[in-house]
C-alpha cells in the first residue's frame, strides 16, 4: 500500500514536470508571455525611473522585483485560457492525473519563467552598473518565494473561466498595477506615511522589493524574516485558493 | 459478454438546462457502440461524464471496471479519449505531441518512442513526424489526436463525432481505422449525428434525443422493426417545396426532403401511389421518379424521434481554434 502511494506521488511529480516542460517549450515565446512578462515590467521600470536622477544601481532591486512580479504571474493567465480555447486543457482532464498535479506543473512553469527572466536584471546590474550582491541567501529567498507566490497568484486568476488571455489578464492587472504604488517600488516604505506603511505591509510585492534591496546591501523596513514570513504566507494562500477555485470551476463544467 | 461501460440514471443539469436526463446504457467489451442523435441531444455531455471531464449531477457509471467518480484515475488509465475538436498542440510536432501524451499516461520512457513510431507509421504520418501540427490538414490532425489517445494501449476508445468536419476521403480513412482498431480488440464508444456512419460502423446504437435514450438496439433490428412501414421516394418537376402539401395527403405520416426528392413515410404504399398521381395532376407537376424503399436506419430514427433527417444533417457551428 505504501509502495503504491509513493509510486502514485512520484507519477504525479513526473506528470507535473512533463506539463512544465511542455509549457516552457510551447508558451514561453508566445507574444502574450513576452508582452506581459518581459516588456511590461521593463517599460514600467523605465517610465518611472528615467528622469528621477537616481543612480541606476540603486534601482536594480526594483527592476528585479518588477520582473519577478510580472513574469511569474503572467504564465498561468497566458497558458490556461489558451489551453481552454484550444481544448488542450481537456487533454489533462481525460488523463489519469489529478488536478493538483496539473496546477503544480503550471505553477512551476511560472516560477521558472519569472526567476529565469529576473536573473537578467541581476546580471545587468552587476556587469554594467556595479551592483553588488552582499546577501545571496536573501536573494535566493527573494527569488524562490516571490516567484512561487506570484506564479500561484497567476494560476489563481486563471481560474476565471475565460478563453482569451485578455479575460484573465485584465482583472489581474487591476490588482497588479495598484500594488506597484503601495509596495515601496517608487518610494521606499520608510518614507511613506504610517497608514501607507501598514497597507504596504499587506502587499506581497513590498516584501519582494525589500528582500531584493536587502540582498544588495540596502535596508529592509520590516526586516528579512518578516519579508520571508509574509511571502511564504501569500504563497500558501494563493496556492490554496487557486486550487480551490479551479476545483469549483471543474464542478460547474 | 463482459460489460465495458455501464451507466445508470446518469444525469447532467446545467442551471436551467437538463442536458442528459437519467440515461442508462451498457456497452459490451469488443463492440462498436454508437450514440446517435442530433446536435444538442446530449451526446458530448454523456461522453464527457463517462470520461471524467465533467461530474454527473446524479447517477453512476462504471467504465473499464472502475467507478467514474470514486476511481476516476483508474478508469482514465484504461481508456483513450478523442474529443470532437482535435485537441493537440499546434505549436508542437506530431512526434512531440505523442511523446507528451505518453508522459501524461506515464508510459515508461523505454516504450514511449517505440509506441509513438508504431502509431505514426500505422496512421501514415511517420514521414511528417517532425513537422509542427499547425501545418497539418484537419484529417491529419484527427489522426494525430487518435494516435495520442492510443499511446497507452487502452482497452477502450471514446470518440466524440470522429468524422465531423472532415472531407470524404479523411472520413473514410478514420472509419476504416476505427474498424481496424475494433478488430484488434479495442472497444469503441462513439457519438455521431451521421446516421449512415452509425449504420456502417456500429454493432449497436443508442438513439438519444433531448437528453434521453429513445432506444438501444442493433441497426438491423431497428430497420427490421420498421418493415411494416413503407417509404416512398418521389421527385417532381418543377421541383419546389411541397412538404406541407404532401403531408396533407391521407395515409402519409411524415415527409422529408432530400435534394430534389421527397421521402414519404406511409402505412401502405399501394394506397398512396394513386393519390400521388392525382396530387401531381392537380398541382400541374410531372413525376420524374417514384420508388418504394427498404427502411433504413434513418427511417427508424425518424420514426423513433419524430425528427426529420434534415435536423441530423445540420452541422454544429465549427469550434474555432486560435490559428484556424
Amino acid at each position: 500500500m505504501k509502495v503504491e502511494h509513493s509510486s502514485h506521488i512520484s507519477r504525479e511529480i513526473r506528470v507535473a514536470w512533463a506539463i512544465t516542460v511542455k509549457d516552457m517549450r510551447t508558451y514561453y515565446t508566445q507574444p502574450p508571455s513576452i508582452m506581459f512578462g518581459i516588456i511590461f515590467p521593463f517599460a514600467l521600470f523605465l517610465s518611472f525611473s528615467i528622469g528621477r536622477n537616481l543612480p541606476l544601481a540603486t534601482q536594480i532591486p526594483v527592476l528585479i522585483s518588477q520582473t519577478l512580479f510580472f513574469a511569474s504571474s503572467s504564465i498561468g493567465p497566458v497558458v490556461i485560457p489558451i489551453e481552454r480555447a484550444d481544448q488542450t486543457f481537456d487533454r489533462f482532464l481525460t488523463s489519469p492525473v489529478s488536478l493538483l498535479a496539473i496546477l503544480m506543473g503550471k505553477t512551476l512553469g511560472g516560477i521558472i519563467y519569472g526567476a529565469g527572466i529576473s536573473v537578467i536584471p541581476v546580471l545587468v546590474g552587476i556587469v554594467f552598473f556595479g551592483s553588488q550582491i552582499v546577501n545571496f541567501g536573501a536573494l535566493i529567498a527573494c527569488f524562490a518565494l516571490s516567484s512561487l507566490a506570484f506564479s500561484a497568484l497567476g494560476i489563481m486568476f486563471a481560474s476565471i473561466p475565460g478563453q482569451t488571455v485578455g479575460q484573465v489578464m485584465m482583472p489581474l492587472n487591476f490588482v497588479r498595477i495598484p500594488l506597484l504604488f503601495i509596495s515601496g517600488v517608487f518610494t521606499p516604505v520608510s518614507e511613506l506615511p504610517f497608514w501607507m506603511q501598514v497597507v504596504s505591509m499587506l502587499s506581497p510585492l513590498t516584501h519582494t522589493v525589500e528582500l531584493a534591496r536587502y540582498s544588495s546591501g540596502g535596508e529592509t523596513f520590516f526586516g528579512p524574516f518578516v519579508n520571508i514570513a509574509v511571502l511564504t504566507f501569500y504563497a500558501a494562500i494563493f496556492l490554496f485558493l487557486g486550487i480551490r477555485f479551479h476545483i469549483m470551476n471543474q464542478r460547474k463544467e | 459478454m463482459k460489460v465495458a461501460v455501464k451507466a445508470q440514471g446518469l444525469t447532467k443539469q446545467y442551471r436551467d438546462i437538463l442536458a442528459v436526463d437519467h440515461i442508462g446504457l451498457e456497452v459490451f467489451e469488443g463492440e462498436i457502440f454508437g450514440l446517435l442523435g442530433p446536435n444538442g441531444a446530449g451526446k458530448t455531455t454523456t461522453i464527457r461524464m463517462l470520461t471524467g471531464q465533467t461530474k454527473p449531477t446524479s447517477g453512476t457509471a462504471v467504465v473499464a471496471d472502475h467507478d467514474i467518480i470514486r476511481e476516476s484515475i483508474k478508469a482514465k488509465e484504461r481508456v483513450g479519449v478523442v474529443p470532437e475538436v482535435s485537441n493537440i498542440y499546434d505549436e508542437m510536432s506530431a512526434w512531440d505531441n505523442l511523446i507528451f501524451a505518453a508522459q501524461l499516461y506515464s508510459v515508461p520512457k523505454i516504450e514511449r518512442e517505440k509506441r509513438a513510431k508504431e502509431l505514426l507509421e500505422l496512421f501514415g504520418l511517420y514521414e511528417r513526424r517532425k513537422d509542427r501540427v499547425v501545418g497539418f490538414s484537419r484529417g491529419m490532425k484527427r489522426r494525430v489526436t487518435i494516435a495520442a489517445a492510443l499511446i497507452h494501449k487502452p482497452k477502450m476508445l471514446f470518440l466524440d463525432e470522429p468524422t465531423t468536419g472532415l472531407d470524404v476521403q479523411s472520413s473514410r480513412m478514420i472509419r476504416n481505422l476505427i474498424k481496424e482498431l475494433n478488430d484488434s480488440g479495442v472497444t469503441i464508444f462513439l457519438t455521431t449525428h451521421y446516421i449512415e456512419e452509425a449504420d456502417q460502423l456500429c454493432q449497436r446504437v443508442a438513439i438519444i434525443n433531448q437528453g434521453r435514450i429513445v432506444v438501444v438496439d442493433n441497426p438491423e433490428k431497428l430497420k427490421a422493426a420498421m418493415e411494416e412501414r413503407h417509404v416512398i421516394e418521389i421527385s417532381f418537376s418543377p421541383s419546389r417545396d411541397l412538404n406541407d402539401k404532401l403531408r396533407g395527403l391521407s395515409c402519409v405520416n411524415n415527409v422529408s426532403r432530400l435534394g430534389d426528392k421527397f421521402r414519404l413515410y406511409v402505412d401502405d404504399a399501394s394506397e398512396v401511389i394513386p393519390s400521388l398521381i392525382d396530387f401531381a395532376r392537380k398541382n400541374s407537376l410531372k413525376i420524374i421518379s417514384i420508388n418504394t424503399l427498404k427502411p433504413s436506419l434513418e427511417d427508424a430514427f425518424v420514426r423513433l424521434t419524430g425528427l426529420s433527417p434534415e435536423v441530423m444533417a445540420t452541422e454544429k457551428e465549427p469550434i474555432k481554434k486560435r490559428e484556424e
